[in-house]
């Protein structure tokens, strides 16, 4: 099957270390929260502060503007974008790219410097890029991790649910 | 690609709604947040112009609970349908697991709807992705419309790949959830 349309499949071990990361990265920044999304938008892991709501629409929102800009770098000629950065009166965005694959965020206030964030990031997605190097090598099949019966079950799940 | 986080015992799908504009596509998802229970629904979240036409795009979160001991999760989306926002599209089909192409049935649609589907395959393609391998249902909505086109010849221009068809009245509902259900099995049986 063609390998882009397998699931990526993140194991307990590499969803703890990724958790870690983005522990550190918090700490060490000052900042507010640090998230890992998939290029797809889905929230992989996040840490800190635990009050933050409709973390489902940031990643959503954060995956589609990254992938708005990139299509305007191109237009724009640029050979390769993988940062933004979003300056809010409150907040501010700071948005990395790991290996065409999965999208690192830190969210930060006045008390924190910027190029703190540039730099600290830059050494979280190495680690985090050298992570998702580890997931894809894995080789383990859907039924391994699901069980085989689940897809019947998912099936009656959906006729239950999706209905007028 | 569907991602499943195994420490959180999670499935994430992404399913893109992609067509023409004013084809239905946000009806669609309209429609579904409506009925589904409250329990299983995010917010429905629009970025849209002042016209109420799509900007962005439409999200729907829509969580369908444990299955075999893991939360699934089914994240729906719509592009931007007008000729001008291509770029957009590009953007929202990004890592996504599979796409409902809603048709427009009206007889002077035609050719937006096969402009479309060429130009959604142009983008599967440049995602690295195999077309005719990408799980696609089909939805022929408006089939309310008095100048409504004949599935026969909808299916001669759309269909060539074979895929699950629908006809709709996403504005009723008619034909809204056997599409969804197509899709998120199609999804599902290729995790």
């Amino acid at each position: 099957m063609d390998p882009q349309l397998t699931s990526l499949i993140v194991p307990t071990e590499e969803v703890a270390q990724i958790e870690e990361c983005l522990g550190h990265l918090v700490e060490d920044t000052g900042g507010n929260y640090a998230l890992l999304l998939d290029k797809s938008g889905q929230v992989i892991a996040s840490q800190g502060d635990g009050s933050r709501q409709d973390i489902t629409a940031l990643g959503a929102l954060i995956a589609g503007t990254f992938a708005s800009s990139r299509e305007v770098a191109k237009l724009l000629r640029e050979k390769d974008f993988r940062m933004l950065f979003q300056q809010g009166v409150r907040e501010n965005i700071f948005i990395a790219l790991i290996e065409e694959q999965w999208i690192l965020c830190v969210i930060f206030n006045k008390g924190t410097h910027i190029g703190l964030v540039k730099v600290l990031t830059k050494k979280a997605t190495d680690e985090l890029a050298a992570v998702l190097d580890r997931v894809r090598q894995q080789h383990k099949g859907r039924d391994e991790v699901l069980g085989s019966s689940f897809r019947t079950s998912m099936e009656d799940t959906i006729d239950l649910l999706f209905r007028d | 690609m569907a991602l499943i986080n195994v420490a959180a015992r999670e499935i994430h799908c992404k399913v893109v709604y992609y067509g023409p504009g004013m084809c239905g596509k946000t009806t669609n998802l309209q429609y579904i947040h409506a009925q589904v229970p409250r329990d299983v629904k995010g917010d429905l979240l629009s970025i849209a112009t002042e016209t109420e036409r799509t900007l962005f795009f439409d999200f729907l979160p829509l969580d369908l609970g444990k299955v075999r001991g893991f939360q699934t999760r089914f994240h729906l989306y719509t592009v931007p349908g007008q000729i001008l926002y291509e770029r957009t599209r590009v953007a929202v089909l990004n890592g996504s697991d599979g796409v409902v192409f809603v048709a427009d049935s009206a007889r002077d649609k035609l050719e937006e709807n096969v402009r479309s589907l060429k130009e959604l395959a142009g983008n599967i393609t440049r995602q690295n992705k195999d077309f005719r391998e990408f799980p696609i249902v089909l939805q022929y909505n408006k089939r309310d419309l008095p100048n409504a086109l004949s599935v026969g010849v909808l299916d001669k221009y759309l269909n060539g790949l074979k895929w699950a068809r629908f006809e709709s009245i996403a504005s009723t509902g008619v034909g809204v959830f056997d599409t969804l259900k197509a899709i998120s099995k199609l999804v599902i049986s290729r995790l």
